[in-house]
């Protein structure tokens, strides 16, 4: 009972966490671009327009919840549900320090990479229940994309796992900790595989320069053309809590997790993810889209063939 | 745990393998066969096989199911959501479906299954047995999927030259998703 209880208290105390953080991350980012771009961004709810989050959450409840008369009912409204429970379900096995975790197993990166695999589904079915060309268009790029950045997302992370001799997320922080950060582990092998996994990641959560699924110019909002209210803002937070998630999955394969001097390990976690968090919007509001085609070429040209060398490289660096 | 977990996960596990074949939309029998992959996994997470429930989740819902809907989207006409599925040959899918089944159970039957042995190390074993024991059959397979990779891309690829040379027109060779938008 005791564990129950704790594994409980655990999650649902992770489970709030990761919801606050991406809902002031929400309007971090409104600030950000709005700074970059020599605007004020949201300043009219509460101070510097902290409470903006709570309003859009209001409004979004508000809203009313529609369904197109064409679509595919229950898959339309399983979709936003699926895509939620998928961004949350990976943050389980993430080690916020030494001691927080929501699940400790031996298999926590093959778990990520499961969940994020997963994580195609939703999109797609999203796209075709709504019957909509544009949404259609959308998860059909959403697929392309995904099932591509897939293969070097999976071979970036297998660097850090075959370094550390473990998929045990918390074992790999704990040999950084104990020698040097990956990323700058051997820095020929490190630095690339953490940049490809970035990139990937993004991909994978269909950030820009990689949102072609829902490039508002060409597909109106891609799958979510047809999702309102609450459904929208599931699909909303879905993404924003895969990019949190996925930061601080980078944050602990590559860059040390917890580990750092003077202050205790959740500080340094947090702030490596945040920085990381940061960094994605700092892409995010400073560069272009791809084209669909670029996209590809580019996954498959360079990041499949690189990632297969750096794989190679980590086991000639074990093995050696 | 206890076997009201295996009987929760096989009761949902044959419930949804049901649906796959009694549902008229192509699209929802693929769901369907998501759900049951992922049930599949379930199973073995249930019977202490992680690294198999993992790899189970990775390759079969979010690889093949995955290509299964691509392939659906990129075939049928996408203004409609209905791609049905066509039920003509029901007699000669029961007769494969019995056969398969009584050909998995006897094989079950006649194997000297140890009673319960949960491995406490699966996940090194496996790495091991197929590195070490099985190293020539696992070379073997992989070259076979290696074979059948570059088969697939020929045929994909004669095909696009010959749409090509008849439409005359000069789109993205590889890239199917630029194609279909086009069409």
């Amino acid at each position: 009972m005791n564990v129950v209880l704790t594994a409980l208290v655990t999650s649902l105390a992770i489970l709030v966490g990761v919801l606050t953080v991406t809902a002031w991350g929400i309007w971090f980012e409104r600030k950000f671009s709005a700074r970059l771009q020599s605007r004020l961004g949201p300043t009219m709810v509460g101070p510097v327009g902290l409470a903006q989050p709570l309003a859009d959450l209001m409004k979004l409840l508000q809203k009313e919840d529609l369904v197109p008369e064409a679509a595919d009912r229950a898959v339309f409204n399983l979709a936003p549900q699926i895509a939620a429970l998928c961004a949350l379900g990976a943050a389980a096995v993430v080690p916020f320090s030494a001691h927080i975790v929501g699940a400790k197993i031996d298999l926590g990166v093959l778990y990520l990479l499961a969940i994020g695999a997963v994580t195609v589904l939703p999109v797609f079915m999203a796209g075709w229940a709504s019957n909509n060309k544009f949404a259609l268009l959308g998860g059909m790029r959403a697929l392309a994309q995904s099932l591509s950045y897939e293969v070097p997302l999976v071979l970036s992370a297998m660097v850090p796992v075959i370094l550390a001799g473990s998929m045990d997320v918390s074992k790999i922080v704990e040999y950084q900790a104990a020698g040097s950060w990956i990323a700058i582990g051997p820095v020929w092998l490190g630095l690339p595989a953490f940049v490809l996994f970035l990139l990937a990641m993004l991909a994978e959560s269909n950030r820009i320069p990689f949102d072609i699924p829902e490039a508002e110019s060409e597909l109106v909002a891609g799958i979510t053309t047809e999702y309102s209210g609450m459904k929208f803002a599931l699909f909303y937070l879905g993404e924003y809590v895969h990019t949190l998630v996925a930061s601080a999955v980078a944050a602990a394969l590559f860059l040390g997790g917890w580990d750092g001097p003077f202050a205790p390990g959740l500080h340094w976690m947090v702030l490596k993810t945040l920085a990381l968090f940061t960094f994605v919007y700092w892409v995010r509001w400073s560069l272009l889209r791809f084209r669909s085609d670029q996209l590809m070429k580019m996954c498959w040209y360079w990041l499949v063939p690189i990632s297969v060398a750096l794989l190679l490289g980590a086991g000639a660096w074990v093995v050696l | 745990m206890s076997d009201a977990w295996f009987w929760l996960l096989a009761a949902g596990l044959c419930a949804s393998a049901v649906s796959v074949v009694r549902s008229r939309d192509l699209v929802r029998a693929v769901l369907w066969l998501a759900l049951g992959l992922l049930l599949t996994a379930g199973l073995y997470a249930y019977l202490d096989a992680p690294f198999l429930a993992g790899v189970q989740v990775l390759t079969y819902v979010g690889g093949v199911a995955t290509l299964m809907v691509f392939g659906v989207m990129v075939t049928r006409r996408h203004t409609s959501a209905s791609a049905e599925a066509s039920n003509d040959s029901n007699a000669v899918g029961v007769l494969a479906a019995l056969g398969v089944f009584a050909l998995l159970a006897t094989a079950i039957l006649k194997t000297d299954l140890p009673e319960s042995s949960a491995p406490t190390q699966t996940t090194a074993e496996l790495g091991r047995a197929l590195l070490d024991t099985y190293l020539l059959a696992f070379e073997a397979v992989s070259l076979l999927l290696l074979a059948a990779i570059v088969g697939a891309v020929v045929i994909a690829r004669r095909r696009d030259v010959e749409t090509r040379e008849t439409r005359g027109s000069a789109a993205l060779p590889s890239i199917r998703v630029g194609r279909t938008e086009a069409d």
